[in-house]
């Protein structure tokens, strides 16, 4: 808790008519001795010596930088600890989203005015923003991190070619390594694939997998510990001090692991999924088979077609088609039914703990249409070798609708666009027949120009790639939340959570998925993948161990502290933590496991009782913010107020970068950052109403199944909690509408001043807050 | 659903790669060569179409496209291709395939495909004109390079007109006509659509079809112009017009020396008055025309030549075929002014194996044209007129 503060402005980034000297002065006659020094300064950046010769001199502990936004030049502002004692540092934001952004009611711009000349609004709204700093600051307490043993030991499930190759980067970087693998021999897929597409520059040939060499490798490997025919019953505890139990047919093994690797790849797509392109037939196999056949050197058909378009199998399985076979009795399983279920998944194991855990199947025919890109470049592979081998005799045609091939293999593509033996060409294949002695597959649509018959001697199809996360429990958490991956439905199964910015996450901290268990994805891809799932392992354990956060909040040494004695054990931290992190005991009171934490404070946005709270951001401290805005009684003359709670990782940054460009918004709002909407406790919006704002606006991310939010379920949870506020609200006699949430993408800075200035229109249609003045 | 069952022939694809569309394969169907084409048609247009037929291998759609004769080989599809698969070499070596099959007897197309058949074409002549000059050698006593009385060079001695050069020439001459025509009459049977065709409009005779194509198109070379005006393709080009014109006119002159010779000389046995006699003096109008006609040809050779040999090798290359014509009119030509060089020069070994050079090169030119890339001069000819039969210019 900050008792003797510095206050600083900066002169070269305080305009629009703002006098520093006044605004000092306020700072001086407001806070007396908690303002230690106050001073104004030319430019703040070349001031950084004067700001540490002031620390040893008064011996601050904390820093209040008025000026530019928070964002700007944030390393310059970091100041070692005087004797012992931490100095924390605030930034008020008095130029983008204040002299940049005001827009004075009248429409005139405050920009080029000489000091003094800021109309009045301007001046409050920057006076409430100095005395919101300083009141965050005193009510900020340096936290201490929650380190821990960081076991620097990796599990890796599965020992298929991601795995593999997780397990010997893993052990190339120092560290154990425990790998886990199903069945009796490492190489999973690959062992089907002893000649693989590209792997390496210049991406135009064919490689020799040598998968027997890699496995004598990793066999050689002293930091490696294998169990063949095992796998994983069970993992607890959190990141660095890991605890799984490994099922093996030697008998039980518990091992500590500091980070997991997830690598257990997929399974082929059930057949039936197949029939309406000719599956069943001896002479159609899917691509995994044909595999098969290749390394054991059975192909004697001359001419093969590879059939990459599936609009076949996707008309008899596709959204439309479920709802016609539902009519049927349902023959087929209905791949969207899951849909239905969405919104009860996230609490439905809240209150029947002991009923076993049922999982469901989520294969579907998605998985098909998701494995076009690896099928794309499977086929072309798998056509190459025929080729190489019958040099050309043979006859490859493949026949797609979109050939997807990722990245640099566009190089591997066009080399085998000039085989002589491989003939690709789009088309809509609309009926494949096996006529006994030879296959004949229709093609529609083509670039000859009209429909053919094309006789090939044998059809080989796409294979979907299911992940092992669609249909199995591969890692059997012991978590509150149960031993699955949440939510794995909103991407049909594949163990990725989505994150644009951060692949590998997964909802899991300390659980990075890699290769096709995570995407379908060709063996270069996996092994890059596995590289990226290590490094972020390494990275997870090094943060444990320091007692840090990992993304996106990386290197943050808060973490949630409860208060129990007022806890009443409602359960709701609990089951609203995105990422699982509090366990619980028997009477329910939560748990927490640090470790897994990502800091963004949903438990404490949940919290009724206000129990937890972070050293540095806690309901009491943005409570004392909200309330330390001058809110004017008369609604008429001087304007409503509105606080906008706004999403730090991408509102707040969109509202920055409005200002930087131009644009402005209604002079009335207050903006405050929260770490996370999910954060947001309903005891703020009754302190910004009791205290006369009136209206409160949520600014924060896109939710649902293409969401942004950076805690992925945050900005959902913040919407379901704004409905009760709404509610309670309501009963109250306040109008609902006071509170709203507004979604706004980092990039959307052209749209959120009207987002704001819309929002303050209603509130200003509603008239003042019923509560305010009382 | 009944639709057609596509015959694919991988052995043709192979055989039109390895006769110089090597890069077909290269093709994706964006159908830039065919916007590219300044002689393409808006409707069906190619050279796309023929490059998808050509990946699949249907050689039957190949055989029957007129299109493919229309093409006067500007390149520009080439300069332009995205990919580098050379449309426009391509279609050559398509043209090529088919005048190497169209006319029997077959074994001629096979020999005129790679320089594998070189020792055959060249051997054919040459023991024919060498058996001449045995012959003959013996009606001159045994001597092989006899003189006149007066101590001159005639090469009629040995290879006398009447007797040998004359008739053999006439016989190959007409000989190779015959095939050209028979040729063309396959080719127009090749690209009639199967079934009846319904014609609407007026019809015109083949004939003055012809002779419009002749004036309009051959002799003016104005199609060379057309290709000039394609699109921008940033690789520099120089007009084709020019070269190729001056030889069809240095051939056209050579045909009518060889012709008022013939005249004259046949005529003369019966007029005297229209008697020419060989070696004609130099300043004789019709050995001056020759003359102007020798070097038009030696000019129009050093260009096509020099056009050839700068060729980037990344847009085009020259074929088999390209080189074989160029190097036997070169042949043709440097034989028949060196053996005119030392005849006067009275060097008469020299002039005398020179001279039974040239004829064999000459019977060469002559003989194998239906195969050459001469004969596609023809063929071109008669792909225009058909399709000016059916209203398309």
């Amino acid at each position: 808790m900050a008792g003797k503060i510095g206050v600083y402005f900066d002169q070269s980034n305080i305009g629009g008519g703002l006098d520093a000297e006044a605004l000092a002065q306020g700072v001086r006659d407001k806070w007396g001795s908690l303002a230690a020094v106050v001073k104004v300064v030319p430019v703040l950046a070349e001031a950084v010596d004067g700001i540490r010769a002031d620390i040893a001199a008064e011996g601050l502990d904390g820093l209040l930088l008025c000026g530019a936004s928070p964002r700007v030049d944030a390393d310059l502002y970091r100041f070692a600890p005087h004797d012992g004692t931490p100095v924390q540092v605030e930034h008020v934001n008095l130029r983008e989203q204040c002299v940049l952004a005001y827009r004075d009611p009248d429409g005139a711009s405050v920009l080029g005015l000489p000091p003094g000349d800021a109309p009045e609004l301007l001046r409050l709204m920057a006076t409430d923003y100095v005395n919101m700093g300083m009141v965050r600051l005193s009510k900020t307490e340096t936290p201490e991190p929650a380190t821990g043993p960081g076991t620097r030991r990796i599990l890796v499930i599965g020992g298929g070619w991601t795995g593999m190759h997780a397990a010997m980067e893993a052990a190339a970087s120092g560290y154990e390594v425990v790998l886990v693998e199903k069945s009796d021999k490492l190489g999973g897929a690959a062992n089907n694939i002893p000649v693989s597409s590209p792997l390496s520059s210049p991406w135009t040939d064919k490689e020799p997998l040598e998968l027997a060499e890699r496995i004598a490798r990793l066999e050689s490997e002293p930091r490696i510990t294998r169990h063949l025919e095992a796998t994983v019953t069970k993992l607890e505890g959190q990141p660095g001090e890991f605890k799984a139990e490994i099922a093996t047919p030697q008998g039980p093994v518990t091992v500590e692991v500091g980070a997991v690797v997830l690598a257990t790849g997929w399974t082929p797509l059930d057949g039936k999924y197949l029939e309406p392109m000719g599956y069943g037939s001896p002479s159609v196999v899917h691509a995994g088979q044909f595999a098969k056949m290749l390394v054991e050197g059975k192909v004697t058909a001359r001419r093969i077609a590879f059939v990459l378009d599936t609009t076949l199998a996707e008309q008899a399985f596709g959204a439309g088609a479920l709802a016609r076979e539902a009519g049927d009795g349902g023959v087929y399983e209905a791949a969207d039914a899951l849909k239905e279920d969405e919104g009860q998944n996230v609490e439905s194991d809240g209150e029947n703990m002991d009923a076993p855990y049922v999982k469901e199947d989520l294969t579907s025919i998605r998985h098909l249409q998701y494995s076009n890109a690896v099928n794309s470049v499977g086929m072309l592979r798998q056509a190459n070798i025929i080729c190489d081998k019958t040099n050309d005799a043979v006859q490859a045609f493949v026949i797609y609708k979109n050939m997807a091939i990722p990245g640099i293999l566009e190089r591997f593509y066009k080399k085998m666009q000039d085989r002589l033996g491989l003939m690709m060409t789009k088309a809509d294949v609309t009926g494949v027949k096996d006529l006994g002695d030879r296959v004949v597959v229709s093609c529609a649509n083509t670039l000859l120009g009209m429909d053919f018959d094309l006789e090939v001697d044998l059809v080989v199809l796409p294979c979907g790639l299911v992940p092992t996360t669609a249909k199995d429990l591969t890692v059997n958490f012991d978590y509150r939340q149960g031993p699955d991956f949440p939510d794995l439905d909103l991407f049909d199964g594949f163990a990725d959570s989505n994150y644009i910015c951060f692949p590998y996450e997964t909802r899991r901290t300390g659980v990075y998925a890699a290769g096709c268990v995570r995407q379908p994805m060709t063996l270069d891809a996996c092994a890059e993948d596995a590289c990226g799932a290590v490094l972020k392992a390494i990275q997870c354990i090094e943060a444990a161990e320091h007692g840090v956060a990992v993304l996106p909040r990386s290197g943050d040494t808060s973490h949630p502290l409860f208060n129990f004695v007022r806890c009443t054990q409602c359960k709701r931290c609990t089951e609203e933590c995105p990422f699982g992190a509090l366990d619980d005991d028997e009477k329910g009171t939560p748990k927490p496991n640090p470790a897994r934490c990502r800091r963004c404070g949903t438990c404490f946005g949940a919290c009724p009782e206000r129990v937890i709270s972070f050293a540095n951001y806690s309901i009491d401290q943005i409570g004392s913010m909200i309330r330390e805005v001058q809110v004017p009684k008369d609604f008429k003359k001087e304007g409503p107020r509105i606080l906008i709670l706004a999403c730090e990782n991408d509102a707040y940054p969109a509202l920055d970068m409005a200002g930087l460009r131009g644009k402005s918004w209604s002079p009335y709002c207050r903006v405050i950052p929260v770490r996370c909407l999910g954060s947001v406790n309903a005891i703020w919006v009754s302190d910004a109403m009791s205290k006369g704002f009136d209206g409160v606006l949520l600014l924060g991310c896109k939710y649902g199944d293409d969401y942004q939010c950076h805690f992925i379920k945050g900005s959902e949870i913040c919407a379901r909690r704004r409905d009760n506020i709404a509610e309670t609200l309501s009963r109250l006699g306040v109008e609902p509408e006071r509170v709203d949430q507004l979604e706004v993408a980092i990039d959307e800075y052209d749209r959120v001043p009207d987002l704001i200035d819309g929002f303050v229109a209603r509130i200003t249609a509603l008239g003042p807050n019923p509560f305010k003045g009382m | 659903m009944a639709q057609m069952t596509l015959h694919t022939d991988p052995a043709f694809t192979r055989e039109l790669m390895e006769a110089g569309g090597s890069d077909l394969k290269k093709c994706f169907q964006c159908a830039t060569c065919s916007v590219a084409c300044p002689l393409s048609p808006e409707v069906a247009p190619y050279p796309r179409k023929e490059m998808v037929w050509a990946s699949w291998g249907l050689k039957e759609k190949l055989a029957a496209d007129v299109d493919l004769w229309l093409c006067h080989n500007c390149g520009n599809c080439s300069d332009l291709c995205p990919r580098g698969a050379k449309p426009a070499e391509m279609m050559s070596a398509a043209r090529n395939m088919i005048y190497r099959d169209l006319t029997p007897p077959a074994i001629v197309g096979k020999w005129m495909s790679s320089c594998k058949g070189l020792p055959w074409l060249f051997g054919i002549p040459a023991v024919l004109w060498l058996i001449v000059w045995w012959i003959r050698a013996g009606f001159n006593d045994g001597n092989w390079f006899p003189r006149t009385a007066d101590g001159r060079i005639v090469f009629g001695q040995i290879f006398y007109g009447d007797y040998t050069i004359d008739p053999i020439f006439m016989l190959t001459f007409f000989g190779a006509l015959a095939i050209l025509a028979w040729g063309c009459m396959r080719l127009w049977q090749m690209f009639k659509p199967k079934g009846s065709l319904l014609v609407l409009g007026p019809k015109q005779c083949w004939i003055k079809i012809l002779w419009q194509v002749l004036f309009e198109e051959v002799i003016t070379g104005r199609k060379f112009d057309d290709c000039q005006d394609g699109p921008a393709t940033g690789v520099p080009q120089e007009s084709r017009r020019v070269s190729h014109t001056m030889l069809v006119w240095s051939f056209a002159i050579l045909a009518l020396v060889t012709t008022i010779v013939a005249i004259g000389h046949w005529g003369g046995k019966v007029l005297p008055c229209i008697l020419i006699e060989t070696p004609m003096p130099l300043t004789f109008p019709v050995k001056v025309l020759a003359n102007i006609g020798a070097i038009l040809l030696l000019v129009a050779l050093a260009l096509l030549t020099w056009r050839r040999a700068r060729l980037n090798p990344k847009y085009q290359s020259s074929s088999y075929y390209d080189w074989y014509l160029l190097g036997i009119i070169w042949l043709v030509a440097v034989t028949g002014m060196f053996s005119q060089v030392f005849r006067l020069m009275d060097c008469i070994h020299s002039a005398f194996i020179v001279y039974y050079l040239h004829l064999v090169f000459v019977w060469m030119l002559f003989a194998y044209a239906p195969w050459s890339k001469l004969g596609h001069f023809v063929y071109r000819v008669a792909a225009m007129v058909y399709v000016r039969m059916y209203g398309r210019s």
